[in-house]
């Protein structure tokens, strides 16, 4: 029936040791491991400091600092219950280690555990002085009891006695409860295996008086066991078994505490369950406000792209509105012309057939009373004015198929001199009736490089308009002035009637409306100068006009000509 | 030299005789009216062509551009054409241009314009543009005519009637058998336009059709062609000779 607790355990003995080493690891910063493997040890973190006093142990060869990892180590181990590793660590300190007497007193509490209690023995009587041992930062108490147990052990009662009371002695001062309850424990023990039970009682009662003092149920349960067990053999069984209960009891809080401990185990364990399942949920509610941020964004970006959409697309409307409103206005324009144009036409060819339908029924009357020399005037006067009606019609053709761009144009090389002459052709009789001169003094060698009929079609007009604006024996003339080998100029000239500079800048005007000329006798529509205009233009030329009232009328045209090479 | 022979296709007779009388006026000769596309055809295989005059609708079907159209498939058989119309309706020149070369004849016309028409639509139909109305030249050369401008008209003359060629300055002598006459045209022009085979350089400025000589007299220096006309050899252009099958 030993008592279970054979030593006593030296938890604040490593105080001095602790600051000792921390010196150290401040003294060599740069031995990271080591102060790694220190600062583990310190604060009993076992596994770490096995790993680095491990490292530092394979790269420093600081003797100092290697004892101090070979104590880490083999104390580690022990603490461990690696018995075995922890004597070998312990064995490689050098004897001239600070701390060597540490060292020793660890050797002996492996001992002790190891049952190996004459060498326990010699380790600790190695330290026992206490000068050594307040050094070292342990009692010297728990060394003589450490001895005495051992000598208990080893049934050496006297020597076991001896410093039993010793470390008793050392003890009742320091007023450590605990480690004197297993001291008063250890004592007892040592008279009741001697069968010296009057000694022996004493101290278990001492022991168990003390237990109610401490609060660690094992020891209180120790404590009224022994009293059981003694009160028992004194047979007292009374008491017994009141002692028995009370063990009983603290076995039980023993239990429970155990159970305490379990159900505080299991209910941090819910606690964090519930932690986990808290921060599940926060990071559910994260994900949903992050989702909720992220619609809310996209939403406000498609917002914004319709709003400038629709921004876009109101100006565009009134853009196009606005071009719209300014198209139909212009067309609106050219429908009143084409309307002007309609009316004066149809006004001049109405006249025109008029004029023809009179001049026929004089002709019918002329048959009739048998006038011939009438008959002969009536007949060409009726030429002339289907020929005017002719000229206007064709006019009026030209113009409606260079306004729907149904004109047929193609530039060729053109013989200036014989067109002039082909147009003159036809107005031979015309000349000769106004007695007007006609001169074609166009160089034979010209070629323009033009569309042959709208050339056709601009002569016909202007050399009408100088018969039309000319007197009986003026003078109509073609000519050239070369400008360049590029381009060539064709003057037409009149000493006709001419007009005034405003009419030249109404009929030069670039609007397509038509100037309805001021002179009532001769009626004309403009139309003929506006075709040339664009016929004209269409071939790459320009047109010019130079006049003086009753002095006559310049045309000046220009064309690009066709070089010859040679 | 001999008139030039014009076909005309027309189908509305008054416009014909307008242009028949046009025609014989100014030396022309009118081998045939046709009246439709069967009758032009006909007419032009019949006869020796030089110009076709084609009214662009023949009872109102545009037949004349059909009738150029088909003569165009057929190689060597083109004649320079006169296009007629009354419209300058887009399509139908359009479709017209395709039968290059071609000449228009917008109605209604003159005299003059019915020349200018004819005489531009050789011109173009050769290639030789620019010729007729220019003051350097007036004859354009075909492969087996010259078509000489004489006053107001085109008159022709076959290269195989030339014995040969004098020039003086700007001018040609043409020497045929029959007559001799006078073109405005340059000796590297001629030269080039006539077949270099059979046209020889004798003199630097005689040219020789090579088949109508009948001697050469090589100790004289001398040719003698047909009709017994003696045509001096500079030793600069014997060279010919050796080009020459000679019969031994």
């Amino acid at each position: 029936m030993y008592s279970a607790s054979l030593f006593s355990q030296s938890k604040i003995a490593n105080n001095i040791l602790n600051i000792e080493s921390k010196k150290r690891a401040e003294i060599f910063k740069e031995e990271t491991n080591f102060r790694k493997a220190q600062h583990y040890f310190e604060v009993n973190n076992w596994d770490s400091t096995l790993v680095y006093s491990m490292r530092h142990l394979s790269i420093s060869s600081n003797k100092e600092l290697n004892d101090y990892c070979h104590y880490f180590r083999g104390f580690t181990f022990h603490k461990k219950k690696l018995f075995k590793e922890a004597k070998l660590e312990l064995n490689l300190i050098s004897k001239k280690f600070i701390f060597y007497p540490l060292a020793n007193k660890t050797l002996g509490e492996i001992s002790m555990q190891l049952k190996e209690f004459k060498k326990a023995i010699e380790y600790f009587s190695q330290i026992e002085n206490p000068s050594i041992t307040n050094k070292q930062g342990f009692k010297a108490s728990t060394i003589y009891q450490n001895i005495g147990t051992c000598y208990l052990h080893l049934n050496q009662f006297e020597k076991a006695e001896e410093y039993l009371f010793k470390s008793k002695n050392l003890k009742e001062k320091e007023n450590d409860n605990g480690s004197l309850l297993n001291l008063y424990i250890n004592i007892a023990n040592l008279y009741y295996v001697q069968y010296k039970d009057e000694q022996a009682f004493p101290y278990f009662e001492k022991s168990y008086l003390l237990s109610k003092k401490v609060n660690d149920f094992n020891k209180k349960w120790d404590a009224s066991l022994n009293m059981a067990v003694v009160e028992e053999n004194r047979g007292n069984y009374k008491k017994a078994l009141e002692y028995r209960k009370e063990a009983e009891q603290w076995n039980d809080s023993l239990n429970n505490q155990n159970k305490v401990w379990a159900v505080a185990d299991y209910e941090k364990k819910f606690a964090v369950a519930q932690k986990q399942k808290q921060i599940k949920v926060l990071e559910v509610e994260n994900q949903l406000k992050n989702t909720q941020r992220n619609s809310l964004f996209f939403s406000a970006i498609g917002l914004l792209i319709l709003l400038t959409g629709g921004v876009y697309m109101y100006t565009q409307k009134a853009k196009s509105a606005k071009t719209i409103l300014i198209q139909r206005n212009k067309l609106d324009q050219l429908n009143a012309n084409k309307d002007q144009l309609f009316s004066i036409v149809s006004h001049d060819l109405r006249s025109s057939v008029n004029a023809l339908k009179t001049s026929n029924s004089k002709l019918s009357d002329s048959l009739q009373t048998k006038n011939y020399e009438e008959l002969n005037q009536l007949i060409t006067q009726n030429s002339s004015i289907a020929n005017d009606t002719y000229s206007l019609l064709d006019n009026l053709l030209h113009w409606a198929m260079l306004q729907t761009k149904q004109l047929y144009f193609h530039k060729e090389s053109v013989h200036l001199y014989s067109i002039v002459q082909q147009i003159e052709y036809n107005y031979k009789s015309l000349l000769q009736e106004k007695e007007i001169r006609f001169e074609n003094v166009v160089p034979k060698n010209i070629f323009l490089f033009v569309d042959l009929d709208s050339l056709k079609i601009i002569f016909r007009n202007l050399l009408d308009n100088a018969i039309k604006f000319s007197k009986h024996n003026d003078e109509i003339r073609f000519y050239t002035a070369e400008i360049n080998s590029e381009f060539c100029q064709i003057i037409i000239e009149d000493s006709g009637i001419g007009m005034s500079q405003n009419t030249i800048s109404e009929l030069l005007q670039d609007s397509e409306t038509l100037v309805k000329k001021n002179n009532s006798e001769i009626i004309g529509t403009g139309l003929g100068l506006q075709l040339c205009k664009q016929m004209t233009a269409k071939n790459g030329g320009t047109l010019s006009i130079q006049s003086e009232i009753n002095k006559g009328t310049k045309i000046i045209l220009t064309f690009s000509k066709i070089t010859k090479n040679g | 030299m001999d008139n030039i022979n014009v076909l005309i296709i027309e189908d509305t007779p008054e416009q014909s005789d307008a242009l028949i009388k046009v025609l014989l006026e100014n030396n022309y000769t009118v081998v045939g009216v046709a009246r439709n596309f069967t009758d032009a055809l006909k007419l032009f295989y019949e006869n020796t062509i030089d110009i076709i005059i084609i009214d662009v609708f023949l009872d109102g079907k545009p037949d004349g551009i059909t009738f150029a159209e088909s003569i165009n498939i057929i190689p060597n058989a083109s004649k320079p054409f006169v296009f007629l119309t009354s419209s300058k309706d887009r399509q139908i020149f359009e479709r017209a241009k395709l039968t290059k070369p071609f000449s228009f004849l917008m109605k209604p016309f003159n005299e003059l314009e019915i020349l200018y028409a004819i005489e531009m639509a050789v011109e173009k139909f050769y290639e030789q543009t620019n010729v007729f109305l220019g003051e350097e030249q007036d004859t354009v050369i075909s492969d087996d005519h010259l078509f000489i401008k004489k006053k107001n008209a085109l008159k022709k003359v076959s290269i195989n009637d030339i014995l040969y060629i004098e020039v003086e300055e700007r001018y040609c002598n043409i020497i045929t058998e029959k007559e001799k006459f006078v073109i405005l045209i340059s000796l590297t022009k001629i030269s080039d336009l006539l077949d270099k085979n059979k046209f020889i350089k004798t003199h630097r400025n005689t040219i020789v059709n090579a088949d109508k000589i009948e001697e050469i007299i090589l100790a004289d220096n001398l040719i003698i062609l047909k009709g017994n006309h003696k045509i001096n050899l500079s030793d600069t252009y014997k060279d010919f000779i050796k080009k020459m099958n000679i019969l031994s």
